[in-house]
This record gives C-alpha cells, sequence and structure tokens, in this order.
C-alpha cells in the first residue's frame, strides 16, 4: 500500500474512530449511527483535500445512491480552505504569462477573494478595454476577478484518483455497492473534476450562458477576459451584489426578492427545457442578487448537457409532477433510461402516486424536492438503476427550488414550471413528425369514443 | 346525415355547442387547477393546455382589436435564430484568437527571457 492510500485510510477510519462516542458505540438507533459515520467521513473528505472535497459534493448529489444523512451531511462539505500566500498565486500567474499581475493588469489586489479547493481568487482591474464574446466591451479600469487554480492541485487530484480506482477495484471485487458501480462513479468523478480543472471550459460555458440569456436583462453572467486566461487562470467581470445569505441587506437596497426568485426559477428552466445545458453546481454562493435587480449566475466549474430527446422527455416528467399523472412520469423516465423491472412496476407506481399526491406543504405550494428526491430514493429502493445525469438534474432543480425559496419563502416552483412545460408540450404538437405518427391514433381514439 | 337540411344544421349547430361548452370547462377546469385542482392525470394536462391557449386567444382578440381601432401593435418578430447562433459562433471564435494571440505573446515572453 503507497503511502498515500495509507494516508487516506487512516484519515478515514479516524474520523470514523472520532464518532464512535457519538454512535454510541454503535448502541445508538440506526439513523444516529449512520449520521455519526457519515460526519466522520465528512471531516475526514475535508482534511483529505481537493479530490475528496469534490467527491463529496458528488456524493451530495446522488441520493439515489447513498443514505438520507451521508447525502445531508456531504451538503454541509465546506470547500473553504485556508489561502495560499499571494506570492504563490503571482507564480502561477507569472508561469502562465510569462508576465507580473502588474504587467497585465492595471492593479491587482493580494487580499483573495475566496480560497477554495481547487482554485482561489483574487480581484484586479483591467489595463485596456477588451471587447467579450458577448455583451458590452468592459472598459479599461473596469473590475475583474482573477480565478487561478492553487498549484498542485490538479496533480493531487489526479493522484488520489489512480490512488481511488485502485481502492475502489477492490472493493468492488467484495460486492460492495451492490446497487451501483463504484468503479463508474468513479470514471464520472474523474471525468467532472478534469472538465472543472480546465477553466477555459468555464470560461466557454459563461460565454455560451450570456449568448442564452441575451433577452434576458434580468439574468446575467460575468463577460470572460480572452487575453487573460488560460486553462489555469480564468479572468472574468466581477459581479457586484450579495449572497443569498445576505438578503436583509438586498431588500432593504429595494431589490424585489419575490420577481426574482420567480424570475430566477424561470431561468434555470429555460436552461434546461429550452437549452438542453444548465449550470449544474446552483449553490448560495455561486447565485448573487445584485443592485440592478437582476440575477448573476456565477462559477459555470459544472455544466449538465441534455439532447434534444433527453430535454423533451425531461419535460414530460415535469408535466407528470405538475399535472400528478404518474403514467406520464414512469413512461418518460423510461425513455430517459430508468428502466423499472415489470414485476416492480405497480409497486413503483403506487409510490410515485404517493409522492405525487404529498408533495403539498402545509402553506399549498408545491415542493418540488420532496418529490425529485422522494423519487430517486424509490426507485433506489426498488433497485432499480439510475442513469448518470438524471439525478444530477432532479437534485439541479431541487436547488434551484431552495435557492428560489431562499429568496421568496412561498414561491411555488411546480407552479412556476405549469406554463412552461405546457407551453414546451403544446408546441411539440404541432411538430409534422409527431403528427404523422400520432394522427391516426388520435382519430381512432376519437372515433372510439364516439361510437362507445 | 339527415335529409331534413333544417335539421342537418340543427345537428351541425349542436355539435359546436357542445363542443364549445367542453372547451369552456376545460379551460375553466385549466384556470382553477392550482395546488389541490390537479390531480386528473393526462386530462389535467389537456385542461391545462386549453387554459392557456385560451390566454393566446385573449391577446390576438385584443390585438386585433386594437388594430381595428387603428391603434399601432407591437407584432413580435423573432430573429432568425440560426443566424444569432452564426453571430454567437463568429464571437466565440474571435475569443479564441483573442486568447490564441495572448499565448503567443506569452510565448513570445518567454522566447525573449
Amino acid at each position: 500500500m503507497s503511502s498515500r492510500s495509507a494516508e487516506i485510510v487512516g484519515v478515514t477510519l479516524l474520523g470514523l474512530v472520532a464518532e464512535l462516542p457519538r454512535a454510541r458505540f454503535g448502541l445508538a438507533p440506526a439513523h444516529v449511527r449512520r449520521a455519526a459515520w457519515a460526519r466522520g467521513l465528512r471531516l475526514s473528505f475535508e482534511r483529505l483535500g481537493p479530490a475528496f472535497v469534490k467527491l463529496g459534493q458528488l456524493i451530495s448529489v446522488r441520493p439515489d445512491e447513498f443514505s438520507d444523512e451521508l447525502v445531508a451531511e456531504m451538503q454541509s462539505m465546506q470547500d473553504a480552505v485556508p489561502a495560499l500566500p499571494a506570492e504563490v498565486i503571482r507564480a502561477v500567474i507569472a508561469a502562465e504569462f510569462a508576465a507580473a499581475p502588474e504587467e497585465l493588469f492595471a492593479t491587482f489586489d493580494d487580499t483573495p477573494l475566496a480560497s477554495a479547493s481547487i482554485a482561489q481568487v483574487h480581484r484586479a482591474t483591467l489595463a485596456k478595454p477588451y471587447r467579450p464574446v458577448w455583451g458590452d466591451a468592459l472598459p479599461a479600469g473596469a473590475d475583474v476577478v482573477v480565478k487561478v487554480v492553487r498549484p498542485g492541485a490538479a496533480e493531487s487530484i489526479r493522484g488520489d484518483i489512480a490512488v481511488a480506482r485502485k481502492l475502489v477495484t477492490r472493493l468492488a471485487r467484495t460486492g460492495f455497492g451492490r446497487r451501483f458501480d463504484p468503479v463508474a462513479l468513479l470514471d464520472e468523478f474523474a471525468t467532472t473534476v478534469e472538465r472543472e480543472l480546465d477553466l477555459r471550459k468555464e470560461g466557454q460555458y459563461a460565454d455560451r450562458f450570456l449568448f442564452d440569456f441575451r433577452d434576458d436583462p434580468r439574468v446575467v453572467a460575468p463577460r470572460i477576459v480572452w487575453p487573460r486566461t488560460t486553462s489555469r487562470v480564468l479572468t472574468m467581470e466581477f459581479m457586484a451584489g450579495w449572497r443569498l445569505s445576505d438578503l436583509e441587506t438586498a431588500r432593504t437596497a429595494g431589490v424585489d426578492c419575490r420577481a426574482l426568485a420567480v424570475h430566477g426559477a424561470t431561468a434555470f428552466m429555460r436552461q434546461v427545457f429550452v437549452y438542453g445545458r444548465y449550470h449544474a453546481d446552483l449553490h448560495p454562493a455561486n447565485i448573487f442578487v445584485t443592485p440592478d435587480n437582476t440575477i448573476a449566475y456565477l462559477d459555470f466549474g459544472i455544466v449538465g448537457f441534455l439532447t434534444p430527446e433527453e430535454r423533451m422527455n425531461i419535460t414530460q416528467v415535469m408535466a407528470a409532477l405538475v399535472y400528478r399523472d404518474p403514467d406520464r412520469a414512469l413512461k418518460y423516465s423510461a425513455e430517459l433510461g430508468v428502466h423499472v423491472p415489470q414485476e416492480r412496476i405497480p409497486a413503483v407506481r403506487a409510490g410515485l402516486g404517493e409522492l405525487l399526491d404529498g408533495t403539498t406543504r402545509p402553506d399549498g405550494t408545491r415542493d418540488f424536492a420532496h418529490f425529485g428526491l422522494g423519487f430517486l430514493k424509490l426507485l433506489g429502493e426498488y433497485d432499480v438503476k439510475i442513469p448518470s445525469g438524471y439525478g444530477l438534474l432532479i437534485k439541479s432543480l431541487a436547488t434551484v427550488e431552495g435557492v428560489a425559496r431562499a429568496l421568496y419563502p412561498d414561491i411555488d416552483i411546480v407552479a412556476t414550471a405549469q406554463p412552461f412545460t405546457t407551453r414546451i408540450l403544446g408546441r411539440a404538437m404541432g411538430d409534422p413528425a409527431r403528427l404523422y405518427e400520432r394522427m391516426p391514433l388520435a382519430i381512432r381514439a376519437a372515433l372510439r369514443e364516439l361510437v362507445a | 346525415m339527415t335529409d331534413d337540411v333544417m335539421r342537418f344544421f340543427a345537428a351541425w349547430m349542436l355539435t359546436h355547442e357542445a363542443a364549445d361548452d367542453g372547451m369552456k370547462a376545460a379551460i375553466r377546469r385549466g384556470d382553477e387547477g392550482g395546488a389541490e385542482g390537479m390531480g386528473g392525470g393526462p386530462d389535467a394536462f389537456v385542461d391545462g393546455l386549453a387554459a392557456m391557449v385560451a390566454e393566446e386567444k385573449e391577446k390576438l382578440k385584443a390585438d386585433l382589436q386594437a388594430r381595428a381601432r387603428g391603434e399601432e401593435v407591437a407584432i413580435e418578430r423573432p430573429t432568425d435564430p440560426a443566424l444569432e447562433e452564426v453571430r454567437f459562433e463568429v464571437a466565440e471564435l474571435r475569443g479564441r484568437l483573442d486568447n490564441i494571440e495572448s499565448l503567443l505573446e506569452t510565448a513570445l515572453r518567454k522566447l525573449g527571457d
């Protein structure tokens, strides 16, 4: 066993042992024990570094694969690490551009704005005006942020993935993780992290987002400064605003949080149902409410993609929730790769019906998270494999609901989705290919009704 | 079908009336479809769709009436999506060229050192 493998195993075991008193040495009720082990794992992951912080974040979006306690614990994973000294960050910039930050920017602030496991962010101002891919030009002196990949982060993550691959392959042979394929999960993780390590990808997604929302002045994203961007350095417009944790200040400043909640949720649905490209790493730190009454989407490190067919099937599943139609949900989930064995369909359908009936909160609004996460859990209980991406999408929609509720607690995300999904499906009805396919059936059904 | 023309038109009218009543009822159900009103599965979707079509019809009616009064009506003329897409691709290409130019400058600086 390599020293890193030993360290991983050691830190994890120590983390679990430290939780023994909380689990009352195994004598506590099952859910208390599970919560204690989950906490131990989370603390160990935070200690083990960037790869494990990212792994924890991946677990937090897979309630279909992991226990509620583990998912909840990983959602509280802190991706904030002590900042690196400015000289280290300056050295990365110098290595990328063969120039000091002062030669590249009018000003560069050595005090970091934020420091996470993969990157550290500093403020700067542009030395020259720049015309971005989309949107108005940024003038000289414009405030920008410079995101810099921490030196060694990529190597450390790749190294840890290689070690984890050996451990996971061994684990898979023992039959652990019967319901999920740990090697496939690791592969998915490795692909996501690789994409996140190349900051140019993030810049491209931000550009595309700006283009997609070009007709909506209330949804914004930072403009990218390409001459000051490489795979390890991303320079983008500085977005001023309030985080969702600081909404009182925003309200005092006259921001209409209710309108922004509805608009923000609609904007997300537009990403999913219309464009098939969506921000898949939404959390309160990645959304700002700005003084101009706009919503700023930040950090496009993780983006989900959907094919036109997937988009239409997901719209159908959403319509099933809006109109409480379990058969529609099952039919189109199957199209998305969620194959429920024939003999389990009645049980899953019954569970789904209960979920659809139970999505109303005491205030009368409906709760997407209850439905979406409950559906994943239900499929897990019946050993139904969930395709990669499906869980992530449901989690993303649930997060959007959480974010919208933080802005305006009484928002009904399902009601917000109703006109959207109905319009899209209504539009699809006019598709000539679909008309050609369905018209004979429709006429037959109408005749059947007439002669019944 | 009947030979009596009056009878034929009466049947025709009745069919339309029944269809109209059915549609109005669907619109009403769709409009009422709040948190507790949507338990009808596929039928509920049809009602929701009918309510949205009715909204669209009211908009169209208002536009036509405004036009009849000689008022200016803003007609939504969506830009060609394919053309917009090309514009974005060109802009994206420009961004890439900016990026490549910067890489070349970096390479030159490194060579100069």
